[in-house]
């Protein structure tokens, strides 16, 4: 079973590969999924599971539009997989809040909006501001002194963990096949196309195309075919409460809740700002806000919290990038492999396809970063 | 509002006759040792209320035998020994080597706060190993320990129909009290096997070298079964009933049988608890004899983390006994190594408890957990909390889940209130039968804080006064 | 289950759903109850199938029950006091969600 050639291999078994391999099982390919053991580093343990549009994409359009596209595609690429699965992934398009606490906050953040709106041009960015009791309206028991809110009807929320579980199901349906306990350590490019994989002097799969996908393993994987990932762990935190019998319809940039009915408490919404190390302050810092904005949740029991180390990019979005010296090589990394679990299945999966990744998508190469510094 | 650090030399987490020793020892030798115990007096599960049974119901002293009593005696020289008590206390979390400070997180009185120690020992004692069965999930089906807990610190008897079902110690000594106590249960459900060669020379050895105890013993199984209606060979025990149990049924030497019942007692011996020792972060390893996972310990009580000792049967199962004897060598060791923060020489054991230990391996021969909890069939509930069953862990297995930890992400198995505490045994297992490995290798889930219940509000109005924090904290909180 | 116990010194009056009971003074809230002759403590929250306490040293999480003014508690780890009140706890989960207007409409 594992000497097999395949017609593409996915190194690494986290959001971001499942989604690959998925697409490519789906696509008709024979595909490899290769998987560390059971305490590989998961960031999808770590995601908030937030399908998410609002506020992402400063500094970036292409980013914003990217997002947006996903969220977009994201109930037929749902409801797809669910189908294929018979997995509920509690996927919800509800729309979502960014709630912000003060008044500087909510000022800084619709400079922010506008901003994005005013890059969107024609094709729009739409949000709206909620405040007082038409907030109150629609999240219930939200604390009075809080400023406001920002509604984007784009956004939504699904169970991450029941997303992997049903990335990993389909992939294994389309007859897919799954390497777990698998450390690639070397990358060996064959002489006139594609590379074998071997882990510890074990050779555990050869491929005609390679997708490198495996966190921050990714940095040492992909040199070994010329492939440059700048990226850096950064320590996010997540509390999850009791089941409760309390409701909030929409999720939120600090609050959501699942299916199950518990809470799930994050620092922010956007993917990034994690300020902090997994220690007590930064545990206090997540329930002090959020009891701010739902005092009500207050005497809800903490289930458990973790830490979950994220991707992290120089400027915060995906890095995707193709192997010049050996074609037929690309490594993609992104901390937002949720909200992009969509287009990841369908239109990156293609690109390797193809060979290639097309001119309009080569703002998130690597290069970006080149050109910063020599300006 | 200016707060001073709460601090102390050394905090003992448990008030058993492991946390009890260790903590009398050291506060007699001038250390400034807090006690931290869950329940409301001192003497752990074992001696559980024995102040009181010795203040209030003299009478059951007697019924609730010299070993119980005993406690008296270690409870008496607590209560001299200078160690500050704190009854009522839990500990949700230890704060990981990534802190700047060791720091307790307690709850007390409903609110939150940080103890900081310069050592902690760990004397968190034993639970009950998880028995998942057709049924367990029933009201009126509990385990022997409850059931002894009840009867030790609110005198509760169980109605003559109670049927006390699996293997252990435990057990027996239970249904002994319970005969004193003029109680004959309506039958015993034995699993365990009939006696090998091996146990029976592991027995012999035991006998010499710790006659009294295993005479003991011996009293509690003839007495058990003396006009009792004990089962031997027990095997596919179910439990069953609407609301509430009505029955039992089980099958023995290939025959059916049911019986009518209320109150079902199950025991499959004892495990250590290792919630607070694993949130922390200390190694631990599978110990196959034992069927437990257990703390790696250097010396008497020292482990992969420098500032925390672990001691008596959090350790290891070894009984009251060892975890006294241990409870003195942990003490000796940690006064040394807060002098001057080196590992000092271990005392050698002494030949006491190395005879005990003798006993030990007699008692995990004699009674090897049961089977059937072990390997339980695909249609039983293995985690209580969220009601996933042995067939669910199979199957994600079979389909590449390696481990517990994303088992536990795709199944939501272990993520109830009780954190794995009635189902990671039995996982870990499971896993390890289907992909044909050692328990060792499929891993323990990871076990974070809080390890005990803490709410919102608790957290968010806790002051932290983390040395290494002088920075306000991002917050809108306007207390 | 369990016996009920008679001449009980030193008693308290609490109530469980409604129900005047007594228990012993120092009695933990799970054996005030048991003694009591209570069997069902709580629903589970995945299936509603009922729940008592299982392993009475706070590990089974089984004897939750909510407590006038001081919340959910475990059973077996509380001390039953002079007046208490104590009930079920909720874990209706209600069907979540289904009353979301799109707010851009509103």
């Amino acid at each position: 079973m594992t000497k097999k050639y395949f017609d593409v291999a996915v190194i690494g078994g986290g959001l971001l590969g499942s989604s690959f391999a998925y697409g490519f099982g789906q696509a008709g390919l024979s595909v490899a999924l290769i998987d560390e053991g059971d305490n590989a580093i998961r960031t999808a343990r770590g995601n908030f599971g937030l399908v998410w549009v609002q506020g992402k994409g400063e500094g970036m359009r292409e980013y914003a539009r990217w997002s947006r596209k996903s969220a977009d595609d994201w109930g037929n690429f749902s409801a797809q997989l669910s189908e294929l699965t018979d997995h509920d992934l509690g996927y919800h398009q509800s729309g979502g809040f960014n709630i912000s606490l003060d008044e500087a906050e909510l000022q800084q953040y619709l400079r922010m909006l506008e901003g994005l709106k005013a890059d969107a041009g024609e094709e729009g960015y739409e949000y709206e501001l909620v405040q007082g009791r038409t907030l109150a309206k629609y999240l219930p028991g939200i604390g009075e002194d809080v400023a406001g809110a920002t509604y984007c009807p784009h956004d939504g929320h699904v169970n991450p963990l029941y997303l992997l579980r049903a990335l990993q199901e389909g992939f294994r349906k389309h007859g897919g096949c799954y390497l777990p306990l698998s450390s690639i350590d070397q990358i060996q490019p064959l002489k006139s196309s594609g590379f074998e994989l071997s882990s510890e002097g074990r050779q555990v799969a050869s491929c005609e195309r390679l997708v490198i996908a495996a966190g921050h393993g990714s940095v040492g994987l992909g040199q070994q075919v010329g492939i440059r990932i700048p990226i850096y762990p950064e320590q996010g935190q997540i509390i999850v409460t009791e089941r409760s019998t309390e409701q909030l319809a929409y999720p939120t940039n600090m609050i959501r809740q699942t299916d199950e009915g518990t809470f799930m408490l994050g620092a922010s919404a956007r993917d990034v700002g994690f300020n902090s190390e997994t220690t007590t302050d930064t545990l206090q810092d997540i329930v002090r806000r959020c009891a701010s904005a739902f005092p009500h949740l207050r005497s809800l029991r903490i289930q458990r919290n973790w830490a979950a180390l994220r991707i992290m990019t120089p400027d915060g979005f995906p890095v995707y990038s193709q192997s010049e010296e050996f074609p037929g090589a690309f490594a993609f990394s992104c901390h937002s492999g949720v909200t992009l679990a969509a287009v990841h299945a369908q239109d990156v999966c293609r690109w390797v396809v193809d060979g290639k990744i097309p001119t309009d998508y080569r703002c998130f190469g690597p290069e970006r970063f080149d050109v910063s510094t020599a300006n | 509002m200016t707060t001073q650090l709460p601090l102390c030399d050394v905090a003992v987490i448990g008030a058993g006759p492991a946390g009890l020793t260790a903590a009398c020892e050291l506060a007699e030798s001038g250390r400034d040792v807090v006690v931290l115990d869950e329940q409301g007096a001192p003497g752990g599960q074992i001696y559980k209320g024995v102040e009181k049974v010795f203040a209030d119901r003299p009478q059951d002293i007697r019924p609730l035998g010299r070993e119980y009593a005993e406690g008296k005696t270690l409870t008496r020289r607590f209560r001299q020994s200078g160690a500050r008590y704190q009854p009522g206390v839990s500990v949700w979390q230890i704060t990981s080597d990534q802190e700047p400070d060791l720091a307790l997180g307690l709850i007390e009185n409903g609110s939150a706060r940080m103890l900081h120690p310069k050592h902690v020992i760990l004397a968190t004692g034993a639970m009950e190993r998880p028995t998942p069965f057709e049924g367990w999930t029933l009201p009126g089906v509990m385990t022997v320990g409850a059931a002894q807990t009840l009867l030790k610190s609110s005198r509760l008897l169980p109605e003559d129909d109670v049927v006390l079902a699996g293997t252990g110690p435990l057990l027996y000594l239970y249904v002994m009290q319970l005969k004193k106590f003029g109680i004959r249960p309506q039958a015993i459900l034995d699993t365990g096997p009939p006696l090998s060669l091996r146990t029976s020379l592991l027995g012999l050895r035991a006998l010499i070298t710790c006659p009294q105890a295993m005479f003991q013993g011996m009293r509690w199984l003839w007495g058990a079964g003396v006009k009792t209606n004990m089962t031997r060979g027990v095997d596919s025990l179910k439990a069953q009933g609407g609301d509430h149990l009505s029955s039992v049924s089980y099958e023995a030497r290939g025959r059916r049988h049911e019986l009518s019942t209320s109150l079902l007692l199950v025991h499959d011996g004892v495990i250590p608890n290792t919630w607070l020792s694993m949130s922390a972060g200390i190694k631990h390893h599978f110990n196959e004899t034992q069927n437990c996972w257990v703390p790696e310990i250097q010396g008497a009580g020292l482990t992969s983390r420098d500032c925390i000792s672990i001691v008596g049967d959090a350790a290891g199962i070894g009984g009251a006994e060892v975890a006294m004897l241990q409870g003195e060598r942990v003490a000796r060791e940690v006064d040394a190594y807060l002098e001057d923060h080196q590992h000092p020489q271990t005392s050698i054991e002494s030949g006491v408890l190395r005879r005990q230990r003798w006993m030990r391996s007699f008692i995990d021969e004699a009674f090897p957990s049961t089977a059937q909890f072990q390997s339980p069939e695909n249609d039983i509930v293995v985690c209580r909390c969220e009601e996933v069953t042995a067939g669910e862990i199979r199957q994600v297995t079979e389909r590449g889940c390696m481990g517990p930890n994303q088992g536990k992400a795709f199944t939501r198995c272990g993520m109830g209130p009780c954190m794995g505490r009635k189902c990671g045994l039995t996982v870990s297992r499971l896993m390890a039968q289907v992909r044909g490995v050692s328990v060792q290798e499929v891993g323990h889930y990871r076990i974070r804080s809080p390890i005990r219940p803490i709410t919102v509000g608790q957290l968010a109005d806790m002051e932290s006064i983390l040395k290494g924090d002088n920075q306000s904290v991002l917050s809108a909180n306007s207390s | 289950m369990f016996r009920l116990r008679t001449n009980l010194t030193d008693p308290v009056t609490f109530s469980f759903e409604g129900r005047r009971l007594t228990a012993s003074r120092g009695d933990t809230l799970a054996a005030a109850l048991l003694a009591s002759g209570v069997f069902i403590f709580r629903n589970s929250p995945v299936s509603s199938a009922p729940r008592a306490p299982f392993c009475m040293i706070g590990n089974c999480y089984e004897c939750f029950v909510q407590v006038e003014a001081m919340g959910v508690v475990q059973a077996c780890l509380t001390e039953v006091t002079e007046g208490m009140q104590i009930t079920k706890v909720s874990n209706q989960i209600d069907e979540l969600g289904m009353d979301i207007k799109e707010v851009s409409k509103e």
